[in-house]
């Protein structure tokens, strides 16, 4: 049976409610959406057809600020999903004390069959049809699944005409050309890193001799590896859709980054001591660190039992279920979760977002310091947090951001 | 099983797409929904409880200029309904040739569990929640299903305490005393009068010597029974929701108007020369005119057969199914539809709107003279295709509103 993804967002809110006692008004209130506008796009395709694709801009909270969060394009996109990542979104904003809220959004398309030209003309339309919805001050959109910073110029250009002047700050991701931010590609994978440098510190681990699987190899996946093999850890599997590889001497990234880039598949590969592992496989390989980093749902009911390592950092979003979660709690894995984990990557669209309203843009020792101490503070929080009401990182993080935006509802009290 | 509107709404296109010989791509253009606004309200109750209602505003079609369409508030008020009654409302002002497109809106409640302070701070919120896409050059909300002039008072004040000016031109239907229009709540009820006045030329039947039955005696079967009355028609039966009431000589519907005024109902009324019937048998009385003035689906395949005049003035919306309108038009009834007959409500909304953007307001003899004019332009058209294709009016009116709409296509062309 598939989950609703909106469905299974609330649940997660539930349980950090029940943790702190949350007023049943508030937690009604956060689990409804703001609004939800869906749209419909009429492209003009390149042989005179016309197609009208249907599309989504979801703002689930703005109490705390505009609402920050990516658009994806993708053929499963729908109302409810939509929902479910604002929703989430909310939570992350909420739990790095940024002033930003929750939004979402996307169109129901299957970008590999669109033509430059549509995919641009796709995108335009899609903003024109959302502009009273988005803005600096009102909600900042970014790169998600199957967008990047092309997309991101297309629609600052469109918005900056519309609105009859340049404003970068309506979207992030952008090229750094255009006011993007240096370091915001990498930030989601330098994000984890830190964290994963921190916890080892407080857990007296040497980092160094930590051996790492990565599951996926897209833009969290690889930068994540690469600076693990940097920083001379030993990654020893690692993956994308079609299988991975595995060493236990420790593989080479970058040789394997090039590898891709010549259209080669991962379970190709073959240099010493390397032989190919499926992705169930990887999951359960014996290491101190897992990294999921591809899609939803991995880690469930049917394998968290033979998940063999001593920390779980979650790349992906919503990679453990949560009966998963349950079972990894029993085991004493600590999982970093994906509100915490992945959350680099919105940390730095706020910066590029700062920068874009200041006209002042940072060095990236500046953008990696900010990020850093911003997460490693919040890491501090749920760690407490979690010991203190002994509940695992998860519900700790949940319960802050819970808080925090349940102080400030009852601050701003009820419109009119 | 309940037939879904909007799936409705788009087959009706399809028909008149195929008659038309539509360009694919202009046919699937005018299925589009150009955009639908989800939110969710969040009021105070007067208990100090919290309650969240969700609230709708769509835009089926603005490429003639704004969109036009009611507020409901109703527990039956869904996304779907929404999407029909906006496609509705675009073929509505397009017939009539107004510069406006069709909207709709609604929130999911029942407005009579609520108290007016609850009422007002519903309505204000919902008001502040789409405030984006309202507006005298965007969207124009007006008063339906359980909604009034007051309630769009207060819709109009928020909407200019938000904007820090006064600007009426938002909605319509408000009270006269701040910028509504004189006419306007009889608008209805006069635009069925003169279409019928016109239908019964074309025929070269005397006004005065036609029998009327109509059903339904409220906003709109109150006001053209009276018309008709002091015009020296013979008004043979009318009905409320408790019963039919039937005199062959004719009622007097004066007496019957200050007997429901003051909240009576008919079974109650004591004349003995008045007969209680049932709705069955009203519907089927022999008459020259029937005016089905209540609600949808009343002339069904079940007693299409038996009815007995010679026009249908659809006063209701929706009050024939497309069975009925096949067995009617076999019997050579004329069925003037509703999107034609009923259409002086949106007729004088137009020039409430008018008379707020110009901050100049007409005298009552102006309002019913432009409105005949209008709506009588509308009729000759429809009548004029009716003939020469051979094809019911209802048919005839819809060819006219689709073609307008997609010549504005056609010209507009799609951006980008």
């Amino acid at each position: 049976m598939i989950i609703n993804p909106y469905e299974s967002a609330k649940k997660k809110i539930d349980i950090a409610a029940e943790l702190i006692n949350l007023h049943p008004n508030t937690l009604e209130y956060l689990k409804k959406t703001e609004r939800a506008l869906v749209v419909s796009i009429p492209v003009m395709m390149d042989d005179g057809s016309l197609e009208i694709f249907e599309g989504f801009r979801v703002h689930h909270s703005t109490l705390l600020g505009p609402g920050k969060g990516g658009v994806r394009f993708s053929p499963f996109v729908t109302l409810d999903e939509m929902k479910a990542l604002a929703l989430l979104m909310t939570f992350k904003t909420a739990l790095l004390g940024l002033p930003l809220g929750g939004s979402k959004g996307g169109i129901r398309v299957d970008t590999k069959k669109l033509s430059e030209r549509e995919l641009e003309n796709l995108t335009r339309r899609y903003t024109m049809e959302i502009i009273n919805m988005i803005g600096p001050d009102r909600d900042v959109a970014a790169p998600d699944m199957y967008t990047d910073s092309r997309i991101m110029a297309w629609m600052m250009d469109t918005y900056s005409m519309q609105k009859g002047r340049t404003i970068p700050g309506v979207v992030t991701g952008k090229p750094i050309e255009i006011g993007g931010s240096i370091g915001r590609t990498e930030a989601p994978g330098t994000g984890m890193i830190y964290l994963l440098q921190h916890l080892c510190q407080k857990l007296n681990y040497n980092l160094k001799k930590m051996s790492v699987a990565i599951q996926g190899f897209g833009k969290v996946g690889s930068v994540v590896a690469k600076q693990l093999c940097n920083n001379s850890c030993n990654v020893i599997a690692i993956s994308e859709e079609e299988g991975g590889i595995y060493s236990p001497d420790g593989l080479d990234i970058d040789t394997l980054i090039k590898w891709k880039l010549q259209g080669n598949l991962l379970k190709e590969y073959e240099g010493k001591n390397t032989s190919p592992i499926t992705n169930d496989k990887l999951l359960s390989t014996e290491c101190d660190v897992l990294i999921p980093a591809a899609v939803e749902n991995q880690i469930y009911s049917k394998n968290a039992d033979k998940i063999d390592c001593k920390i779980i950092l979650e790349g992906a979003n919503s990679p453990t279920t949560s009966q998963a979660d349950k079972i990894l709690e029993e085991k004493e894995i600590i999982v970093v979760p994906d509100i915490l984990a992945n959350s680099g990557g919105v940390c730095v669209s706020y910066f590029e977002y700062i920068q874009d309203m200041q006209s002042y843009f940072w060095k990236l020792d500046r953008v990696n310091q900010e990020m850093k101490s911003i997460l490693i503070d919040t890491f501090e929080k749920i760690f407490e947090f979690s010991k203190k009401t002994d509940s695992s990182l998860r519900t700790a993080a949940y319960a802050i951001s819970a808080n925090r935006l349940a102080k400030a509802h009852e601050l701003r009290g009820l419109f009119p | 099983m309940a037939v879904n509107p909007f799936e409705m709404a788009k087959k009706q296109i399809d028909i008149v797409a195929e008659v038309l010989d539509l360009d694919p791509n202009i046919h699937k253009f005018l299925k589009r929904v150009e955009r639908s606004l989800i939110v969710s309200i969040p009021i105070m109750m007067d208990d100090g409880t919290v309650k969240i209602f969700e609230g709708y505003r769509v835009h089926h079609s603005t490429i003639r200029g704004p969109g036009k369409g009611g507020l409901r508030y109703s527990l039956g008020v869904n996304l779907d309904e929404v999407k029909a009654l906006a496609t509705w409302m675009t073929w509505k002002t397009s017939l009539l040739n107004l510069p406006l497109g069709g909207s709709k809106g609604g929130i999911c409640v029942d407005p009579f569990k609520l108290s007016k302070k609850e009422l007002e701070r519903l309505t204000r919120r919902f008001t502040a929640e789409i405030i984006n896409i309202i507006g005298p050059d965007i969207d124009i909300p007006a008063p339906d299903v359980n909604t009034n002039p007051q309630i769009m008072a207060w819709i109009m004040d928020t909407y200019s305490m938000q904007k820090g000016r006064t600007i009426t031109g938002v909605v319509t239907g408000k009270p006269v005393e701040i910028g509504g229009s004189v006419g306007r709540a009889d608008a209805t009820g006069m635009g069925l009068y003169f279409v019928l006045q016109a239908m019964a030329e074309k025929l070269r039947l005397e006004l005065k010597s036609l029998k009327i039955v109509v059903q339904g005696f409220g906003n709109v079967g109150g006001t053209i029974a009276n018309l008709l009355y002091k015009h020296g028609c013979k008004v043979i039966a009318v009905s409320d929701i408790s019963t039919g009431i039937c005199c062959e000589d004719g009622l007097d519907v004066e007496k019957l108007l200050d007997w429901a005024k003051q909240g009576n109902l008919f079974k109650d009324y004591k004349n003995e020369n008045y007969k209680l019937i049932g709705n069955d048998e009203l519907l089927t009385l022999k008459c020259d005119v029937l005016i089905p003035a209540a609600i949808e689906n009343q002339i069904t395949e079940k007693n299409a057969e038996k009815i007995n005049c010679k026009i249908v003035l659809e006063g209701a919306n929706g009050p024939t199914t497309p069975e009925a309108d096949k067995v009617l038009f076999k019997k050579e009834i004329y069925v003037v539809p509703d999107i034609l007959a009923n259409s002086g409500g949106v007729c004088v909304s137009y020039f409430e709107y008018v008379q707020d953007i110009n901050s100049y307001f007409w005298k009552l003899d102006r309002i019913n003279e432009e409105l005949k004019r209008i709506i009588i332009e509308a009729f000759e058209e429809t009548y004029k295709i009716s003939e020469e294709k051979k094809i019911p009016l209802r048919t005839a009116a819809y060819i006219i509103a689709v073609s307008r709409i997609a010549k504005a296509i056609e010209l507009r062309g799609i951006f980008p």
